[in-house]
């Protein structure tokens, strides 16, 4: 049920966050259900082709749909069970997410371009140097509650121990949300407002899909963004002992919330120089890992 | 009282990371200056009988870490006119690796070493990432100004072990505080004044050029 | 177990057909792959049946001889290493059928197959020997075996100089394992495993000797750095069936050697454990940033090779931790781990050199900024690469993930126990930097080599290579395919033989581990048939559209051309200058000429190995001088010495 109302809920949050940096900014921006609109306009449009691409240029957005999915349900997003977890699941989610960046990878250098090899090269970068953050983050969550499941770190029965670890979580939280803005492709990592090609990152690995394809993508990306957003959401806030409707309005309430975060974050900082974005994503990981000796400290 | 100073300590580790991670030289050292401020309000916590002693070492560490040597050290890079920073010799990123790795080894050495007293084990840990961070920073940089600015964080690791004495032995911890500190940004700050008069840049790797 | 003697026979006579029949060139090949088949399949069903059955077959033949009796034996760590050597060698003996016919020197044809399988024999019988001197035997006519089938094109300078640096490094191995063994007997001691296995009691230091020498001498066979100075360029310069024979299982005899000795010795000491974990996380950080740096597609891939070795040593590390801290759960899923990933590395990295092989025999260059767009003309290599690299990366639904998975699972395990093993938490910081690595390692490989446009006419010219070729690569990605759809039948055996290395009973929680198994199998199942069912309702979605074709948009640019491209080396740039100067890279800028060039060095070999052999030469060139070349002169020497022989024996007589 939650699963549902995630996904039917996802495209809203970018949407969110770019009316923020409007407001932010003084300007009045496009409503907030833009996203949908603009997935509505895009499905029902034709394709270009470009005579390079072959097979998996066509499968990447298939898989940039499917993978967020199945990682949906790996996340007790009731705050008590997931649809579908085992032990060591964490490690599955992170590894499914890698499956669709390495197809849109793939795809990107299918084009035989030079923006898309260069986007496709970046996008790779980042994604290699942010994903011990999200596995130390994990740790973390893993020594603080015992358990080896999403389900167990993040729902279940018991909630995290906030009394004695509070420095801990609170660093993951935040390692969660510098993981998020990688993920997401936002600033300070990427700016997904610019015009240039060679100042974009995320979109330009994706500068050649149209119509329906684009319109899998974006999506693929809003879920992505949920998806990301439920993880500090989950840390922050424990849901186990509220009814199941209560559950799921702090969870929307909290992906707002940090959709609103996204926004304020954008409209105050500029995008990092490209050789200084990996000291951010190295910043990611030692607050992870500070997390983790605190935690193996007490 | 206890978590309160748990969060001290911590407060007092994020802003060293981020000593080690920022380009911009008035960034460290208003850094250095938290830190500072930070320490002087930890023997307020760790002892909530304040004393007249406690509270005297509270705004002494205060007003000279946090107010009169960050002042000074700004004032000194103004008259020098520096501001830009230089890559450390090993690179940022590996800059941060090094300091979790100083926060590691400082926690593993903690949980052994034979400490009297009762103490947060976050305050050893604190202690010792702070002089290995300190090290790690004169070593790496090569701003004399920055030099400075790891000087100071090594100070304030010592003084943090410091206090896990303060009640044994009498006005150690502010004894080294004041002399410590003012000995050495006072000489620092003549030295840095006479490079600057002397040669074009603070650049300490040219000092090796002083030899023979 | 005599089924294996059977089949090694077999194998031996397809050696003895492939060097007798050199003039009936048709007869010899199906001969010699219908043997080598025979052979390979006979022996490999008692290691089925000892992986299946659940108890170990000790069956031992004891030969007597002067050293002591010979004996052999297949127990569950034999049999698991078994499959590793027979499966992966199978296809590369059936792909080297195909891919050394078109060469051009028959005779030296003939007897290189002829050395492989007699290579397999030896393999079979280092993993079945149950006593030193069968096993060093054996080791050793392996080694030498593998030199003579590296240097097959031998007219090349860098061929024979990676022939004598290999040749070099394995005999420096040996000769640790000569002391380790020696030592370890004592005086007068037994030398089978078992007298071996009695005295680890007594051996001082907790046998610290014994450990650190088995480190060192299986280390240079496996290829954990800083010893894995040789492995690129004798990987990169053979033929590619040897290649793939090599780094598949010729280094996984370094990681046999090294669980054998753990196994005897009982639970080594932590110290040891903390050593392989971290050497582990080193091989496997520095062998995939070297691997980004490449240019060249085989040297990539051996440098993965020492990085997949890193992989297989943290779950080694993580099993002797839990060995010496007494978690048995931790050892039996490191070593679990460990020996699931040699069994998985061997069948994707087989398949990616006999990939590589095949795109090399088809456009005639390794130089991967030189080939581009092989995908549209060479298909099916391209899919058996494709799964091969998702497979590598560990990537569900294929089986890298399902071992990756199972020494994260030891490593956590290890973690949230109490105590000072809780730091292994380390190693998954170590893994995940590692995954991450690979995967933009491999994006560059697929996407720089099978995709785009070709980059220069050797690629234009690529077509599909023979069946002959194509069909082991797909046999290996099948089983790939199944391992990772099936993890259960896989991971059921290791936890056995895991168990069987830690000398423990499975413990009781193990069945949480496998009912995640199950539920892992069913969720990877979901997860191929969503994305097939997605592909085909979008494509349907997408022929009710209007569907044209276009140049790839260039921002405006009218006239793009194949060099515009990304190359390899663009692709891996930003990643390498994050990680400066330990990923070895040499830039070279000539404006004036217009020119630049990169170059990715070997750190071990260029900084240390090669500096340190010329201060050795330069001290014993001191004694040149003692080499006078006149007769008188040596005379003297023999003279001198006799007498001062003399002297010396003569010393401690009273007359």
């Amino acid at each position: 049920m939650s699963l549902l109302v995630l996904l039917v809920l996802a495209p809203a949050l970018p949407g969110v966050a770019a009316k923020t940096k409007a407001v932010l900014t003084g300007r009045r921006g496009a409503p907030v259900m833009q996203l949908y609109w603009d997935l509505f306009r895009l499905v029902r449009k034709g394709a270009v082709y470009s005579t390079t691409t072959t097979w998996m240029f066509r499968v990447a957005p298939v898989a940039g749909l499917v993978t967020p999915l199945l990682a949906l349900g790996l996340l007790p997003l009731d705050g008590r069970r997931a649809p579908f977890g085992f032990t060591g699941d964490f490690v599955a989610f992170a590894a499914l997410l890698a499956l669709g960046r390495f197809t849109l990878v793939l795809a990107a250098l299918d084009t035989g371009s030079s923006f898309e090899g260069m986007g496709a090269s970046r996008d790779a970068t980042f994604a290699s140097l942010v994903e011990p953050a999200l596995f130390l983050s994990f740790v973390v969550l893993a020594l603080a509650t015992g358990q080896l499941s999403l389900e167990g770190m993040l729902g279940g029965a018991q909630a995290l121990p906030w009394g004695a670890a509070a420095p801990a979580l609170t660093m993951v939280a935040v390692s969660l949300f510098f993981v998020l803005l990688t993920e997401a492709s936002r600033v300070p990592v990427d700016d997904p407002a610019t015009h240039l090609e060679l100042t974009m990152i995320h979109e330009v690995t994706v500068l050649d899909y149209s119509g329906p394809d684009l319109a899998l993508l974006l999506y693929g990306a809003a879920l992505r963004m949920a998806l990301f957003a439920a993880l500090p959401v989950s840390v922050l806030a424990s849901r186990a002992h509220l009814p199941v409707a209560a559950a799921l309005g702090v969870l929307v309430a909290g992906l707002v919330t940090v959709a609103v975060a996204v926004g304020v974050v954008e409209s105050s900082m500029a995008r990092l120089r490209l050789s200084r974005v990996p000291q951010f994503l190295v910043a990611a990981s030692v607050l992870a890992s500070l997390g983790a000796i605190l935690q193996l400290l007490t | 009282m206890e978590r309160l100073a748990d969060l001290l300590l911590l407060l007092v580790l994020l802003f060293g990371f981020l000593i080690l991670g920022t380009t911009r030289l008035t960034t460290c050292i208003r850094a250095v200056a938290v830190q500072g401020g930070l320490l002087g309000l930890l023997p307020l916590v760790l002892h909530p009988q304040w004393s007249v002693h406690t509270l005297g070492l509270a705004a002494g560490t205060i007003l000279v870490k946090a107010i009169v040597l960050p002042a000074f050290l700004i004032w000194a890079i103004r008259e020098s006119a520096v501001r830009r920073e230089v890559e450390p010799r090993v690179g940022y990123v590996a800059s941060l690796v090094l300091g979790i790795f100083a926060v590691a080894v400082a926690g593993a050495v903690a949980t052994r070493l034979p400490v009297p007293g009762e103490h947060p084990v976050l305050l050893v840990t604190t202690s010792l990432a702070c002089v290995i961070m300190g090290l790690q920073v004169l070593a790496t940089r090569a701003k004399a100004l920055l030099q400075v600015v790891g000087y100071l964080m090594l100070e304030n690791g010592i003084y943090v072990f410091g206090l896990t004495s303060l009640d044994r032995v009498p006005f150690l911890v502010e004894i080294g505080v004041l002399l410590d500190v003012f000995v050495g940004v006072f000489i620092m700050g003549i030295v840095v004044f006479h490079i600057n008069r002397e040669f074009d840049s603070l650049d300490s790797a040219r000092l090796t050029e002083l030899r023979d | 177990m005599s089924l294996c003697f059977v089949g090694l026979a077999l194998i031996a006579a397809s050696a003895a057909c492939a060097a007798l029949l050199r003039t009936r060139l048709v007869l010899a090949e199906r001969a010699y792959g219908l043997l080598v088949s025979a052979g390979c399949v006979a022996a490999a069903i008692p290691a089925f049946r000892v992986l299946a059955g659940g108890s170990a077959a000790v069956v031992r033949l004891s030969i007597p001889a002067p050293s002591g009796p010979w004996v052999f034996g297949l127990d569950f760590l034999s049999a698991a290493f078994l499959l590793v050597i027979l499966g992966p060698g199978l296809a590369s003996a059936l792909y080297g059928v195909r891919a050394l016919g078109s060469a051009q020197d028959r005779r030296g044809v003939a007897t290189a197959r002829a050395l492989f399988a007699v290579e397999l024999v030896a393999l079979v019988l280092v993993v079945l020997a149950r006593a030193v001197v069968p096993f060093l035997v054996a080791w050793e006519v392996m080694a030498v075996l593998a030199y003579f089938l590296v240097t097959f094109d031998n007219e090349r300078t860098e061929v024979r100089r990676a022939g004598w640096v290999y040749l070099v490094a394995t005999h420096a191995g040996t000769l640790a394992l000569i002391a380790l063994f020696t030592s370890w007997a004592g005086v007068g001691g037994g030398l089978t495993f078992d007298a071996l296995a009695a005295r680890a009691g007594s051996l001082p230091a907790g046998g610290a000797l014994v450990l650190c020498l088995a480190l060192f001498g299986f280390g240079l066979k496996a290829g954990l750095v800083p010893l894995h100075f040789w492995l690129p360029d004798a990987h990169g310069s053979a033929p590619s069936h040897v290649s793939a024979l090599m780094s598949g299982v010729v280094i996984k005899m370094g990681i046999y050697g090294l669980i054998r000795v753990v196994s005897l010795l009982g639970a080594p000491p932590a110290w040891w454990g903390w050593l392989v974990l971290v050497s582990g996380v080193v091989s496997g950080v520095l062998g995939v940033l070297w691997a980004l740096a490449q240019h060249d597609l085989k040297r990539l891939l051996a440098y993965h090779s020492v990085e997949n070795i890193g992989i297989i040593l943290i779950g080694l590390g993580t099993g002797a931790l839990g060995a010496a801290y007494g978690v048995p759960l931790v050892a039996v899923l490191g070593f679990a781990g460990a020996v699931l990933h040699t069994v998985n590395h061997a069948l994707f990295k087989s398949l990616l050199f006999l990939g590589a092989g095949a795109t090399v025999h088809a456009t005639g260059t390794r130089i991967m900024d030189r080939l581009g767009g092989l995908g549209r003309r060479m298909p099916l290599t391209w899919v058996s690469f494709l799964i091969g690299s998702v497979a590598i990366v560990g990537l569900p639904p294929l089986n890298g993930f399902v071992s990756e998975w199972v020494v994260y699972l030891g490593l956590l395990h290890g973690g949230t126990s109490g105590g000072s093993i809780r730091l292994v938490l380390f190693g998954v910081a170590g893994l995940a930097i590692i995954g991450g690595l690979a995967l933009a390692c491999f994006a560059k490989v697929c996407g720089i080599v099978f995709l785009g446009v070709p980059r220069s006419d050797a690629a234009l010219h690529g077509h599909e290579v023979s069946a002959g070729m194509l069909g082991p690569m797909f046999g290996l990605a099948g089983v790939c395919v199944f391992i990772g759809l099936a993890p259960g039948l896989a991971v059921g055996p290791a936890l056995v033989v895991g168990a069987s290395i830690a000398r423990v009973s499975l413990p009781s929680s193990v069945g949480d581990v496998l009912a995640g198994i199950v539920r892992l199998g069913i969720w990877s199942l979901v997860l191929v048939m969503l994305l097939a069912l997605g592909a085909v309702a979008w494509g349907a979605i997408r022929r009710r559209r209007s569907i044209a074709r276009a140049e790839t948009w260039g921002c405006g640019y009218a006239l793009p051309s194949a060099r515009m491209q990304y190359t390899a080396s663009s692709f891996a740039a930003p990643l390498l200058a994050a990680y400066g100067p330990l990923a070895g890279v040499h830039e070279t800028l000539d404006r004036g000429g217009g020119a630049f060039h990169t170059h990715a060095s070997e750190l071990v070999l260029e900084r240390a190995i090669l500096p340190a052999w010329a201060a050795v030469r330069g001290v014993l060139g001191r004694l040149r001088p003692l080499q006078q070349g006149r007769l008188w002169v040596y005379l003297l020497y023999v003279i001198a010495t006799l007498l001062l022989l003399l002297l010396y024996l003569a010393r401690g007589v009273s007359p």
